[in-house]
């Protein structure tokens, strides 16, 4: 399988980041161009891939995790100005034929994020 | 630990002992108090500090280039570019005291730079090329260190102390 996806992990509760917002963009004329606003699923993951395989080239692309949100809508405590508010994760895809996983693992003081599989 | 790390201990312990002595009973009773939420204001005026470190080689990121802006209105607002000492932080403080002001800031990390200078095999366009680790301050009364662990394929970042 090829294109992109993604995963979010609760990593403070050890659950999956349910319900997390994730706005998808393409690097287009020398700006992140936004494509889609997803939200995860109740296992973390998406329905749908960020991007299908026939519709993913050589390229620069943005995922932006909203983790404040997502950990203030679960009720979690933070400072009125929470430590991280929205995540920009920005890589390149250098070969279609290939699958970029890329997950998120956050928590109100942390993420992570990695080319996974 | 490493066997390096035993001389270094044992001399912190002898120094630990002797403070205590010197300062007597209530400050040494304070100096082995728990942290107290409030215990990073206490300590000293605020200051927000980095460190890098480039845990695929397992070395500190050394001489990585670092932008580091302010959040104004709705732009990131470029306040100094510089680049990391060898051991992958700043000689100084990147904001203390009075400067160090609530709100949100950016350091960018110029990844593939720092990969490419130091020789590492990557694909073209490398996965990561610059990476923004984003983060607010909600109390520059505090002391943040903003711990950034990176490799070609992968970074994490947390409030560290």
């Amino acid at each position: 399988m090829a294109g992109i996806t993604t995963h979010v992990l609760n990593t403070a509760t050890g659950t999956p980041g349910a319900g997390m917002r994730i706005d998808f963009s393409v690097w287009e004329d020398g700006k992140y161009k936004l494509v889609k606003t997803v939200h995860t699923n109740s296992d973390g993951r998406t329905d749908q891939m960020i991007l299908k395989a026939e519709d993913t080239k050589v390229g620069k692309y943005e995922l932006v995790f909203h983790v404040r949100e997502y950990f203030a809508k679960i009720g979690t405590p933070m400072p009125d100005l929470a430590f991280i508010d929205t995540v920009p994760v920005r890589f390149a895809v250098f070969d279609t034929a290939q699958h970029y996983h890329v997950p998120m693992l956050a928590t109100p003081w942390s993420c992570t994020t990695y080319r996974g599989s | 630990m490493s066997n390096q790390d035993l001389p270094r201990r044992k001399f912190l312990a002898t120094g630990l002992a002797l403070g205590a002595s010197v300062l007597g009973t209530t400050e040494a009773l304070a100096q082995a108090a728990p942290a107290a939420p409030q215990s990073a204001k206490a300590a000293g005026p605020g200051r927000l500090t980095m460190h890098a470190i480039d845990v695929w080689n397992g070395l500190p990121a050394s001489g990585i280039r670092v932008d580091l802006s302010k959040l104004e209105g709705d732009t990131y607002r470029l306040v100094q570019s510089f680049n990391a000492n060898k051991g992958g932080r700043t000689d100084k403080p990147l904001f203390e005291g009075e400067n160090f002001a609530r709100g949100s800031y950016e350091i960018l990390l110029h990844v593939e730079e720092h990969y490419a200078k130091i020789g590492a095999q990557m694909p073209n366009p490398s996965f990561l090329t610059s990476v923004p680790i984003r983060f607010s301050i909600a109390d520059p009364g505090q002391r943040y260190h903003i711990a950034i662990l990176l490799t070609p394929w992968s970074y994490s970042y947390y409030r560290g102390s």
